[in-house]
């Protein structure tokens, strides 16, 4: 089957909950009280993350999503990866999805690199067994060295990027989902990891990247959205939806 | 606004928009395939035990030997105290402990089920189920250090060896299914309400000492309905009884299976519900 990302109509309310409602003790207390604690324990504020979306990504897409601070760019990946099941509408996604959303991934500081490895490898559904067969590889482009072997909390934040970066590219998915962080890398790993992208892209064939790095997008993405308080409110050409985000925010 | 979607996908393509299954049945597929992927929960709980004490020497045999100077120095204490033989007291209080130990240990990290693994969680889609049975599964750990104690106990105590032992399994096996169910319900609870871990751990405290686990049930006299009436006395107790040698509480097994169904059932309604919710609140 052909890879494919399918969103209907898909909306993303978001409760934040803040000091009070955080609370069983209040929640219960106000239950029986009506007094002053009501409005505490009830201020859940509803962020309407996103709203009726409606989006295909096909075989090929390099999409790019575009957008300011709090547009729903995160929060559309983690729809899209399946960690968010949207308050409405509905979401069909097509092959095996590899999501790189921080850069931590879920790595335990306290565990090696080869035990984060497996671990992340297990996540993913892929078998240790398979997993250990794929380390060498994964430690050679992340240029671990020694450290594949201590504690990932000793690592610089450029190799726990490299390491995260080759462990997801290594799994070969059908579909990569990336947020923001990998822009933090340096321009020798960018190059590298583009590299690699085009090995894999050519191989596989859905990528999304959610970026502020326009220079970034350009080269790796060959369609955009614009994402605006949750709403799509461009889509296209990346050139085109880049001058659309410049005349809404100047 | 503009429509991303594919106008010949949206009619044509209905077989691609498969009927989305109900919350419970998607529940269920959670349990299922999280339980299915038991090459992955052991794995990870067996990691956890062995960070927790990367090292060490001793690694987690420190839980054995803690326990032993434990169960040594109240058993000296206690027997006094209550006016019973060491020899009886002693076996009484170490398995008593060792099970107390397991079961509080279920309950305090059932309520890190979800937020103990909020970047997992945040990162990758996986049933959520694994985090309870990979949780659960890493007390049955630390349990198993402990058990390596009793056949020593048994040694020492000349305690009666038969097939009255057989019982041990039935107990374990239907305190780790409560073990599951304690791990998604609080889990999700404090998943959302993130005073429950406190609240839970301070009701344990008093709990330990509610339950005959020091002191023997023959001390309560007629006031037995305390601890009969206490299911923590009842998962104690069909653990304890078998190993030290005496029969089950007559209330123990109606008392635990009465609180696994129900326990069972209202987690299974509250994780078709909620499970969705998780990633949201983590």
């Amino acid at each position: 089957m052909v890879p494919s990302l399918r969103l209907r109509a898909v909306s993303v309310e978001f409760p934040i909950y803040s000091g009070g409602s955080r609370s069983l003790k209040k929640l219960l207390f106000n239950t029986t009280t009506q007094g002053n604690l009501a409005r505490d324990a009830r201020d859940r504020i509803m962020v309407q993350a996103l709203t009726g979306v409606d989006l295909d990504i096909e075989h090929g897409d390099r999409l790019a999503i575009i957008g300011a601070n709090g547009a729903g760019k995160s929060t559309l990946l983690k729809v899209l990866a399946g960690i968010y099941a949207p308050t409405h509408g509905r979401v069909y996604a097509n092959g095996r999805v590899s999501a790189l959303l921080t850069a931590s991934v879920g790595l335990n500081p306290d565990a090696t690199g080869r035990e984060n490895i497996i671990n992340r490898g297990m996540y993913m559904d892929v078998h240790p067994r398979q997993m250990r067969a794929r380390i060498d590889e994964i430690a050679a482009f992340s240029e671990l060295g020694y450290y594949i072997d201590m504690p990932v909390r000793t690592y610089s934040s450029g190799m726990m990027i490299r390491l995260c970066f080759a462990v997801a590219t290594s799994l070969r998915p059908e579909i990569l989902l990336m947020d923001e962080w990998l822009a933090a890398g340096d321009a020798a790993f960018l190059a590298k990891a583009r590299q690699r992208m085009e090995d894999f892209v050519s191989g596989s064939s859905i990528l999304v990247l959610a970026s502020h790095s326009m220079a970034l997008l350009r080269e790796w993405c060959n369609r955009a959205i614009l994402l605006d308080r949750g709403r799509i409110v461009a889509a296209g050409e990346v050139d085109e939806v880049e001058a659309a985000y410049a005349a809404r925010h100047g | 606004m503009v429509s991303l979607a594919n106008p010949k996908i949206e009619s044509g393509g209905a077989a691609e928009w498969p009927a989305q299954p109900g919350a419970a049945a998607l529940a269920w597929r959670d349990l299922v395939e999280g339980f299915a992927r038991v090459w992955m929960w052991p794995v990870l709980a067996l990691q956890d035990v062995r960070l927790r004490y990367r090292g060490s020497v001793l690694g987690p045999f420190w839980l054995t030997i803690s326990m032993l100077l434990m169960v040594g120095g109240m058993g000296i204490v206690y027997s006094q105290l209550f006016g019973m033989e060491v020899r009886s007291y002693l076996p009484f209080l170490a398995v008593g402990l060792i099970v107390w130990q397991f079961l509080s240990g279920m309950i305090t990290e059932g309520c890190e089920t979800f937020l103990r693994e909020a970047t997992v969680i945040q990162q990758v889609r996986i049933p959520f189920s694994i985090h309870a049975y990979r949780g659960v599964f890493r007390n049955v750990i630390v349990l198993a250090h402990n058990l390596i104690l009793v056949p020593f106990g048994i040694a020492i105590f000349s305690l009666p060896v038969g097939w009255h032992l057989l019982a041990v399994v039935p107990a374990l096996v239907v305190l780790v299914i409560n073990g599951l169910w304690i791990s998604l319900l609080l889990g999700m609870i404090s998943a959302r309400f993130r005073d429950v871990p406190p609240i839970v751990a301070s009701v344990l405290q008093a709990l330990f000492f509610l339950t005959p686990v020091i002191w023997p049930l023959a001390a309560l006299k007629e006031w037995r309905i305390i601890a009969t009436a206490n299911p923590f006395f009842a998962a104690v107790d069909v653990l304890r009884a078998p190993l030290i040698g005496v029969a089950t509480a007559d209330s123990s097994w109606p008392m635990l299976l009465a609180m696994t169904a129900i326990g069972c059932t209202v987690t299974f309604v509250a994780f078709a519900r909620f499970r969705a919710r998780i990633a949201y609140w983590i």
